[in-house]
């Protein structure tokens, strides 16, 4: 068949009320889920999974994928309003978000979310539509050595995200790197550091340890200064998002959605370390540089056009190979199995009508993610003129439910609680969270493709510089890490 | 605290991890077989890597501390406030109850407590509209966590919801 007969197949599939009803249902459940801190986009696609089972294949599928999209766009509400991801992708909209907040300008940032979101979430679509077989194709040739030297190069982007100094944000990294040592060891099954506890064997859970490492942090802060946030303008302020501003970000929004669809097609990287690293990028290319991390909207737009990139192009190889490309996309798999859909090369050929009315469901979605983005904002918002010390405690009492509910498991609780005094008393010796936290996400990741690499090669370590995809990425670290320490010498000597 | 101070603070205590990790935790907290062919295979050696990095970065901070001008000083660094202190504490020793009270009370009479306490411990200007949050926020989040999400949220041993 010709792609106008593919086509006009997936739109004959996807042309009917109840499918766009249910996308436009999904994108407002993701929305609410992923505005909520603890619930998270994950687990709203979760939760959102059984309703679909007696639907249509292509009803069902794109009621989780607007569920998907709007989780991952909803989290930067909370991020930007409270400091409080609602998903871990948007971890780094709180370094400009909430600053931006601070200064009144809650409703401009949250625009530029907006827009940057909407904008990466076309460009994934497209890419996947346009490149789901080259890109998975290439995202297969990767083993052990090139994922390892791939999260290498990954760790790089710490450099951007440790604020004023790089040690401090250097000691941050490592320590998330040693804490993501807990738990069972892969490779042997003995125990590291879990103190013969069960409930530390399948290592620190990340949600408790995220939002004890973000939102507690705050709280405690209000404990010992109840009075400090007044006299700051926390409400939503008049300022806008302008055309002038979606333009001056408009490079960055590009970078940010292509870091997106290339960490997304490549299965296990997720949305955060995206949205990391376009934030890195963006304030490495700005002439505004040094007012990064104090407010500076084009950080919000390259973190937000990060994460929403990696939505659609984690369906690379999900629909191409039929491996999911992060977690939410693993739950959905299990939504085209229970339907008796297998994705993968096959799929193309067998049940083109529904990869096709899947491409034209996710281009809608866009549409319908900035109707119900801008509706959003506008409810959301609400929570900045909501008293700080009726809205702390209500905090409070969100993460114990949301992170009891991750896994059923009161011991959770009590690693947000011991994680929110380490973020605390990271906050007062001024050590930033965030390289913490990138490296507790990529530290399992960096060490399990180490050792995997070094069991296929009978530990010669000649296998990490392997073939031209482990050369790249090698080369472009050792770039990235004479450029840091230059620019750290030069700072130096002009005594900034 | 001195930009000065932080530095050879985190520094020393970075150093001191990094003894401590080789010396003792690892030692007694990281278990490894004994027929592990490499090194770099056994389950110990990164946590050996990266205490030596951390280590390393603490006589880093404390080089990069020793070059800071003492006279130096953070803009908006919060003042000491023994008030402060006494609230910390307070807040540590609810957070500490709450583990406890968890499976006894449950989760929607523990966080209504917690509510509570926390409002008036941050001085709330609004106690009516405390007290008030204070009973619906858990209720309508156990609604949802229970009944739409399924989640089994802990009843506690006395009074249970439906």
């Amino acid at each position: 068949m010709s792609l106008m007969d593919n086509l006009l197949a997936g739109l004959s599939l996807v042309a009917s009320f109840e499918v766009f009803f249910a996308l436009f249902v999904g994108i407002c459940i993701g929305v609410v889920g992923g505005a909520i801190p603890g619930l998270s986009a994950t687990m709203a696609v979760a939760l959102t999974l059984p309703f679909t089972f007696s639907l249509q294949p292509i009803t069902g599928i794109l009621l989780l994928l607007g569920v998907y999209k709007g989780g991952i766009f909803g989290g930067c509400i909370p991020a930007i309003l409270i400091k409080t991801p609602g998903t871990p992708a948007s971890s780094a909209t709180i370094l400009d978000g909430h600053p931006m907040a601070e200064k009144g300008e809650s409703g401009r940032a949250l625009g530029m979310a907006l827009w940057a979101s909407c904008t990466a979430d076309i460009v994934s679509n497209l890419a996947l539509i346009l490149f789901a077989g080259w890109l998975a194709s290439f995202a297969l040739k990767f083993g052990p050595p090139e994922f390892f030297a791939l999260i290498l190069f990954s760790l790089t982007i710490i450099a951007g995200v440790s604020g004023e100094s790089l040690l401090r944000g250097a000691l941050a990294a490592i320590l998330g790197l040693l804490l993501a040592t807990v738990g069972l060891d892969l490779v042997y099954g003995t125990n590291r550091f879990t103190f013969g506890d069960p409930n530390m064997m399948g290592g620190l859970n990340f949600i408790a340890v995220l939002i004890g490492l973000f939102a507690i942090p705050e709280i405690i802060a209000m404990a010992w200064n109840p009075v400090a946030h007044l006299g700051k303008p926390r409400a939503l302020g008049q300022s806008k998002v302008t055309f002038a501003d979606y333009k001056r970000c408009f490079k960055s929004i590009i970078r940010g959605s292509v870091i997106g669809v290339f960490l997304g097609s490549i299965p296990g990287i997720g949305a955060a370390p995206s949205a990391f690293l376009s934030y890195s990028e963006a304030r490495r290319k700005s002439p505004n540089k040094e007012n990064f991390g104090k407010g500076e909207i084009e950080g919000v737009a390259a973190s937000e056009a990060g994460n929403n990139g990696v939505a659609g192009a984690t369906l690379i190889p999900l629909l191409a190979l039929g491996v999911p490309g992060d977690v939410i996309t693993a739950i959905i798999i299990g939504a085209f199995m229970v339907h008796g859909l297998q994705p993968g090369p096959m799929m193309f050929i067998l049940n083109v009508d529904i990869i096709y009315g899947l491409f034209i469901g996710l281009i809608v979605s866009s549409v319908f993610l900035f109707i119900v983005g801008s509706v959003a904002i506008k409810g959301f918002r609400f929570v900045a003129d909501v008293p700080k010390r009726i809205l702390m405690p209500a905090v409070l009492v969100l993460c114990i439910y949301g992170v009891f509910a991750v896994n059923n498991n009161i011991f959770d609780v009590g690693v947000m609680f011991a994680m929110g005094w380490v973020g605390y008393l990271m906050m007062r010796y001024r050590i930033p969270a965030a390289p913490f936290l990138i490296a507790f996400i990529l530290g399992p990741l960096l060490e399990d493709n180490f050792r995997q690499a070094m069991l296929m090669s009978g530990s010669d370590p000649m296998i990490l510089i392997r073939g031209p995809i482990t050369w790249f990425f090698w080369v472009v670290t050792i770039i990235t890490v004479v450029a840091i320490t230059r620019s750290v010498v030069s700072k130096d000597k002009l005594g900034v | 605290m001195t930009p000065r101070s932080v530095q050879l603070h985190l520094g020393a205590t970075a150093c001191l991890i990094s003894l401590v990790l080789i010396f003792v935790g690892i030692p007694h907290a990281v278990s490894s077989p004994s027929n592990v062919s490499n090194i770099v295979l056994s389950p110990t050696f990164w946590p050996y890597v990266l205490s030596g990095f951390t280590g390393l970065t603490g006589v880093g901070l404390v080089l990069a501390g020793l070059r800071v001008n003492p006279s130096e000083f953070f803009e908006d660094e919060p003042e000491n406030d023994s008030l402060g202190l006494l609230r910390l504490a307070a807040l540590a020793i609810i957070m500490v109850v709450t583990m406890f009270a968890l499976p006894i009370l449950g989760m929607v009479w523990t966080t209504m407590l917690v509510f509570a306490f926390t409002a008036f411990l941050f001085r709330t200007r609004h106690p009516r509209t405390a007290i008030i949050c204070a009973i619906v926020i858990p209720l309508a989040l156990y609604v949802f966590f229970a009944h739409v999400a399924g989640v089994g949220i802990p009843q506690g041993n006395f009074l249970r919801l439906p």
